[in-house]
């Protein structure tokens, strides 16, 4: 009895004494770090110079300039590097008219450094602080259909553009990523400035773009792809059809 | 009288289809008791129908004559009795079901349930008929007498003492008239009745003065001098864009962004990407350039921009224009260039029109004239 109960009370001091250097660290450590901040940021930047110098100044140019494989990144801001990046389109595999979404290359902190790299180098779009998918639901329902839903279709599923580009589906895009796309617009997206829609207005479309892809149900059972009344109508026939023609084969049948 | 039915389903069917048509209808009338004739026929069947008629009246095995019967069998006959009477209470409880969710069943959104509201409505509707519909095939196909039938055809053309009496009884009455002795009327008569035939020609070449001369569907709702709103109705400035931004925008007049046609797509690209003519040199500003995203083929949106390429795309049939010269048709069946949008920036700093589009927004139509607002923009190049 006596044993147990001090083997317990070792766990609840060794708790203790655990909570209390985090208390002493977030009290005393805290303003020191952020001191530290660009020291930080500095060391943040040689680490992404050094993963940019690896895996993409073959294409964009030892100093960013670009070349015959890709564009500039000077001016094009952290949101580019974050989209492209995180999303896996780059680095790119070939040559081809639209860059498709990959299995990511980089951890997170690998991306940050790169972004931050990239935003030193001619500054840009970058991320606002704080969460990005507390945005107002109704209000990014109204700004993406009219903004967005022409390209990316009603339900997010995407479409069709000229020549074999297309506008991708919305669903796999995590916040981060819908996010950078409006600012950085990529490839043949348009952009998106905070003049033309504010940081509110991209968090809304943002959490807008998250319910259609993720939390709204399909009424109807089947989304059939959510790409609207075709599908629906064909199915629709198909089916109808389809049961017509049994339940006249039954009425003809012989019993 | 079953075993009699038997026989007959025994007998190969399709036999009006057989040879010699009116011997087999005659065949078919003599050796059946359950065979009718049309009472109202007042010749027999055999001489006045002849062998095509036979062939449609005697069901020639289309199927749709059944072949079960459970009358001999009392086992069998009352199960089928229960599913059809099953059935039958299946639609009695789709009618209950129907209107106890019409009454009580939560309907408005974010109720628990609400969405359920309409397909359990269609699923007790459903019911409600399909059960009564169903059973009642069941009954016909299991229990009712099954037998064929062969019902005559009476002769179409009627009796030719009866038509002989009638082309008599008219040409007396025409005779009677007095038209074939009184000349005058007769001509007169001719001339009135055959000059009703041009009543309709002056419809052939339009409604002439009446054609509406407001050229409701060549404007739209931009004036000179209207801001350009955006969806939310704040006006666009110089500087919201971003290079290879875009924007729908609508007339800052009343209701302007329920105007359907006046809806419009303010492009930025780098000004030395737009290729601008002489004649609209004054329509557009540093790379901002405003097309109707209205459709010139079928009066779809067309706001699929490609920042890149400058290509606007129209869903619907793949129409493409350039953006950066003057949204010429690059692909696709529209027919016409997208109408454009003169725009200037006002003392603050605000996009304003300069006027309505340069031509009528969207498909074509009979009065259509092409560029008649165009002179106007330029004869105001001034400001």
């Amino acid at each position: 009895m006596t044993s147990t109960r001090s083997r317990f009370s070792g766990y609840a001091v060794l708790l203790l004494a655990l909570a209390m250097v985090g208390g002493l660290y977030t009290a005393f450590g805290a303003p020191k770090s952020k001191a530290a901040d660009g020291a930080n940021q500095s060391i943040a930047i040689e680490e992404g110079r050094q993963l940019y110098l690896q895996g993409c100044s073959t294409c964009h140019g030892l100093n960013n300039e670009g070349g015959a494989g890709g564009p500039t990144l000077i001016g094009v801001g952290a949101s580019a590097v974050i989209f492209q990046v995180e999303s896996g389109r780059m680095p790119l595999a070939a040559g081809v008219a639209q860059a498709p979404r990959k299995k990511v290359k980089y951890d997170r902190t690998q991306i940050d450094q790169l972004a931050a790299y990239i935003e030193s180098r001619g500054g840009g779009p970058t991320l606002p602080k704080g969460r990005l998918d507390d945005g107002d639901l109704a209000l990014g329902g109204d700004l993406f259909r009219t903004n967005c839903s022409s390209c990316h279709n009603f339900a997010g599923v995407g479409g069709a553009l000229t020549r074999s580009k297309y506008a991708p589906s919305l669903k796999p895009a995590d916040e981060r990523v819908i996010y950078t796309a409006m600012q950085s617009g990529p490839e043949n997206m348009p952009r998106f400035s905070d003049n033309q829609l504010t940081v509110d207005e991209k968090k809304a479309i943002t959490r807008y773009v998250r319910y259609i892809t993720h939390e709204a149900k399909d009424p109807g059972g089947a989304p059939l792809g959510r790409y609207g009344p075709v599908p629906e109508g064909l199915v629709a026939f198909l089916v109808g059809i389809g049961l017509l023609i049994v339940i006249t084969l039954w009425i003809g049948a012989r019993a | 009288m079953s075993d009699s039915i038997r026989d007959r389903l025994k007998a190969p069917a399709g036999h009006g289809e057989q040879a010699g048509g009116g011997d087999t209808s005659r065949s078919d009338v003599t050796s059946g008791d359950f065979v009718q004739t049309d009472s109202r026929s007042a010749h027999g069947p055999g001489q006045t129908i002849p062998s095509p008629s036979a062939t449609q009246a005697g069901d020639g095995g289309t199927g749709l004559v059944g072949g079960g019967h459970l009358s001999d069998d009392p086992k069998r006959a009352k199960r089928a009795e229960q599913a059809v009477a099953a059935l039958f209470l299946l639609s009695l409880v789709g009618v209950i079901g129907f209107c106890v969710t019409f009454a009580a069943w939560p309907y408005e959104f974010g109720e628990r349930y609400f969405e359920l509201y309409t397909p359990l409505l269609g699923i007790f509707m459903t019911l409600s008929l399909l059960g009564i519909g169903a059973g009642a095939v069941l009954w016909a196909k299991t229990l009712m007498v099954d037998e064929e039938t062969v019902q005559m055809r009476h002769q179409l053309s009627s009796d030719p003492k009866d038509r002989e009496a009638t082309a008599e009884l008219l040409k007396k009455g025409f005779e009677e008239t007095g038209l074939p002795r009184r000349t005058l009327l007769r001509n007169s008569l001719l001339l009135g009745a055959g000059s009703l035939a041009i009543l309709p020609v002056p419809f052939l070449f339009g409604f002439g003065r009446f054609q509406h001369k407001e050229r409701v569907l060549a404007k739209t709702g931009w004036k000179a001098g209207s801001r350009l709103l955006d969806e939310l109705g704040r006006p666009v400035k110089m500087g919201d864009l971003e290079i290879g931004g875009a924007k729908t925008v609508f007339p800052d007049v009343p209701g302007g962004r329920r105007l359907a046609d006046s809806a419009a797509f303010i492009i930025r690209m780098r000004p030395d990407e737009l290729k601008v003519k002489e004649d609209r040199k004054n329509w557009s500003i540093d790379g901002h350039i405003v097309y109707s995203v209205i459709c010139t083929h079928l009066g779809c949106p067309v706001k699929l921009y490609e920042q890149q390429t400058h290509h606007l795309f129209c869903p619907c049939h793949q129409s493409t224009f350039d953006a950066a010269d003057e949204a010429k048709v690059l692909f696709g069946p529209a027919a016409r260039n997208l109408p454009q949008l003169a725009i200037s920036v006002d003392a603050d700093g605000y996009f304003v029109a300069r006027g309505d589009f340069n031509e009528p927004v969207g498909p074509s139509y009979w009065e259509r004239k092409p560029h008649y607002s165009e002179p106007k923009y330029n004869a105001e190049a001034g400001s």
